[in-house]
């Protein structure tokens, strides 16, 4: 039978062109950039006041199909060292109970910040008009759906296997009384979620990812090992294998803005608040949960951010971006004296409030004081005689009645709450950068701690509004909010938060209710 | 004291207590300065590892003197002056299975400067692709 001439035509071409018979993932991704996406209707929630260009990438050319093996690959590596290996080793229970603690406020407070990231990139999405940077941003949404599962399993594995799981299991109930949550949905949350577009993209990709993570999830899978934890830098390594995509993201957003006359007006103020909105949270935080929350210490962690933050970050990121216009944030000076002090100060305070957290805190002993004051020359005069007193008085002891928070009030070191970053702040005590301000606005008063938050605060006092935990309990008894704010075990008198880890002589809300301690609101007080 | 100005506890990182203070707070070091190194850590895995020992440490290291590895318990950390770049197919021959750059994505945990791929490379440089010059295309 005759063959028509079409495919006697086609025929002879595949003759002299043999149709491949696969295709390298990097060629398909190049034929790819012929399709593009429909921009007409594209809308975002927060538009940009920058102008991004259309023709940036996307730096590993991913394509759906290599993306997916790829991160299939990740989870089944991940999930079987956790749930065939690590489980017969009994993982869970060998992992230092101050270290085991610390991952209750770690794990918890990330799972936060990614379930966040998803809303940030795909509102970096809707504002990106590149196809490859939306590519980009589009595997970002789903790194971090991934990323937000992997935090919620580290808290199950643990709650599972570790010995203590009462914090690891329902940590977020707790959110309203925690002295620490709201500080940590000022960064996760609002610095990633609410406003310019390209500004939550500094805010989470530039500075939050690019920097931060590198302590928050590389740097902490040392100190975890270091501590007998074997399960997080199993999970922490394999997040953060997708955090340098999400830094290229951030990277092509600062190039797609860079040719851009205007960009030049606001870029440098936003990195500043940018980087001081990160670092005002995480430089104290983590500086607390790797010293205090640790047996077994790695380094000072003023050392790990002069690595991580200021050398690396600082002189490859924003130092190369120099020649473009980029600053070196006027903020980094008094963020490097928060590097040295600010945990400090944090650690004073959180062990002051420990009834109202999620986690068990441990006072420093001989040998940590000792750490202390020979990579923090001064520390033992300033805090170290604190805990030294606490101790006597019977701090860890539930039958003393004694708390650090009634001692901080009757020797007048009265907690403030930084309006702008939510992070108290004890003005008599305190060796971070800053000073107390207070401010007043539609008939209430503010406490602030720093210029740049100040700053921040004086130009958009409406963004600032959270009502902080003084305000909202004045007059309240601590046991009463406590059981209100769902800061017990599940037979409903043992607090979650305990100020030992002992595992024994364990505080209820009976022991902290004869201790008769009542909030009360210090700018309620301020004259 | 280690002279590899790369090294993990190099310059003012080796120093203790007032030492380190002193520095630290010194006034030329309240801004940022420029750098020309990148950072590349890599999760540990039997193929990490071996690419470590086989190549990282052999031409890489020859290629690049300032290159410097360090063991961080769950992972490698790398720095090194200008460029670090792996080949995957040459690693793949060296594993003795298929190996492509995504393959090696897998344990690529984190990195500082400017990291893309091309064919069969991983390459992370301290250029400003997408601004001093255009990102290379395959």
């Amino acid at each position: 039978m005759a063959i028509s001439s079409a495919t006697k035509a086609a025929t002879d071409a595949l003759s002299a062109n043999r149709a491949p018979t696969s295709v390298g993932a990097q060629e398909v991704h190049k034929w790819m950039q012929e399709f593009n996406w429909d921009f007409k209707g594209n809308s975002t929630k927060y538009p940009t006041k920058y102008k991004m260009a259309n023709d940036t990438k996307e730096q590993f050319k991913l394509i759906a199909k290599e993306y997916a093996r790829m991160e299939s690959v990740k989870d089944e590596r991940q999930f079987g060292t956790l749930l065939d290996g690590l489980t017969r080793l009994d993982a869970g229970n060998r992992v230092h109970p101050r270290w085991g603690e610390a991952m209750k406020v770690v794990s918890n407070f990330l799972e936060s910040g990614e379930y966040n990231a998803i809303a940030a990139s795909a509102m970096l999405w809707d504002s990106a008009t590149a196809a490859e940077q939306k590519n980009g941003y589009l595997a970002q949404v789903l790194d971090e759906i991934r990323h937000t599962n992997q935090c919620g399993f580290v808290n199950y594995y643990f709650s599972k296997h570790y010995h203590d799981p009462a914090g690891h299991n329902d940590a977020r109930r707790t959110r309203t009384i925690g002295p620490l949550w709201k500080g940590m949905k000022r960064v996760f949350a609002d610095g990633f979620i609410s406003g310019d577009a390209v500004e939550c993209s500094i805010n989470l990709q530039l500075v939050g990812e690019a920097c931060f993570t590198n302590p928050l999830i590389v740097a902490v899978t040392e100190w975890a090992s270091a501590n007998g934890d074997e399960v997080t830098p199993t999970v922490f390594l394999s997040i953060e294998t997708d955090e340098l995509r999400h830094m290229a993201n951030g990277y092509q957003t600062v190039v797609s803005i860079a040719n851009d006359p205007n960009a030049q007006k606001y870029l440098n103020a936003d990195l500043n608040n940018a980087f001081w909105t990160q670092q005002k949270y995480f430089t104290p935080a983590l500086g607390f949960l790797f010293e205090y929350g640790s047996k077994f210490k790695v380094e000072p962690w003023v050392k790990t951010w002069n690595r991580w933050v200021y050398e690396d970050w600082g002189g490859i990121w924003i130092g190369r971006l120099g020649k473009y216009g980029v600053k070196s944030p006027p903020s980094l000076r008094d963020a490097k004296q928060d590097a040295y002090w600010a945990h400090h100060d944090l650690a004073l305070i959180a062990y002051a409030t420990w009834p109202l957290g999620f986690f068990r805190l441990s006072l420093p002993d001989a040998e940590d004081m000792a750490w202390f004051e020979a990579n923090y020359p001064g520390w033992y005069d300033h805090y170290g005689k604190i805990y030294e007193e606490w101790k006597a008085l019977g701090c860890e002891d539930p039958k003393s009645g004694f708390l650090p928070l009634q001692w901080l009030a009757e020797k007048g070191h009265t907690v403030y709450i930084d309006r702008v970053s939510q992070v108290p702040f004890c003005p008599t005590l305190s060796k971070s950068a800053g000073s107390l301000r207070i401010h007043e606005y539609n008939g209430k008063k503010h406490a602030l701690t720093d210029d740049w938050g100040e700053r921040m605060w004086l130009s958009e006092p409406e963004r600032y509004e959270s009502q902080n935990i003084f305000e909202q309990y004045a007059g309240r008894e601590l046991s009463d909010v406590i059981i209100e704010g769902l800061g017990v075990r599940s037979d409903g008198k043992t607090l979650i938060a305990q100020p030992h880890v002992d595992g024994k002589n364990l505080w209820t809300v009976d022991d902290i209710k004869r201790a008769n301690c009542v909030f009360s609101d210090p700018l309620a007080n301020f004259k | 004291m280690t002279t590899n100005k790369n090294a993990y506890n190099a310059g003012i990182m080796a120093k203790e207590g007032k030492a380190f203070h002193e520095e630290f707070f010194a006034e030329e070091n309240q801004v940022v300065k420029e750098s020309e190194a990148v950072v590349l850590v890599l999760m540990k895995s039997d193929e990490i590892d071996a690419i470590i020992d086989e190549m990282i440490l052999k031409d890489g290291k020859a290629e690049n003197p300032s290159l410097t590895v360090e063991d961080k318990a769950g992972y490698w950390w790398i720095k090194a002056d200008g460029k670090i770049e792996v080949d995957t197919h040459e690693a793949g021959e060296m594993l003795g299975k298929s190996f492509t750059v995504y393959d090696f994505l897998v344990n690529v945990s984190s990195t500082i400067g400017r990291a893309y791929t091309i064919g069969d490379k991983f390459i992370i440089t301290s250029e400003l692709m997408g601004l001093d010059r255009k990102l290379t295309d395959i």
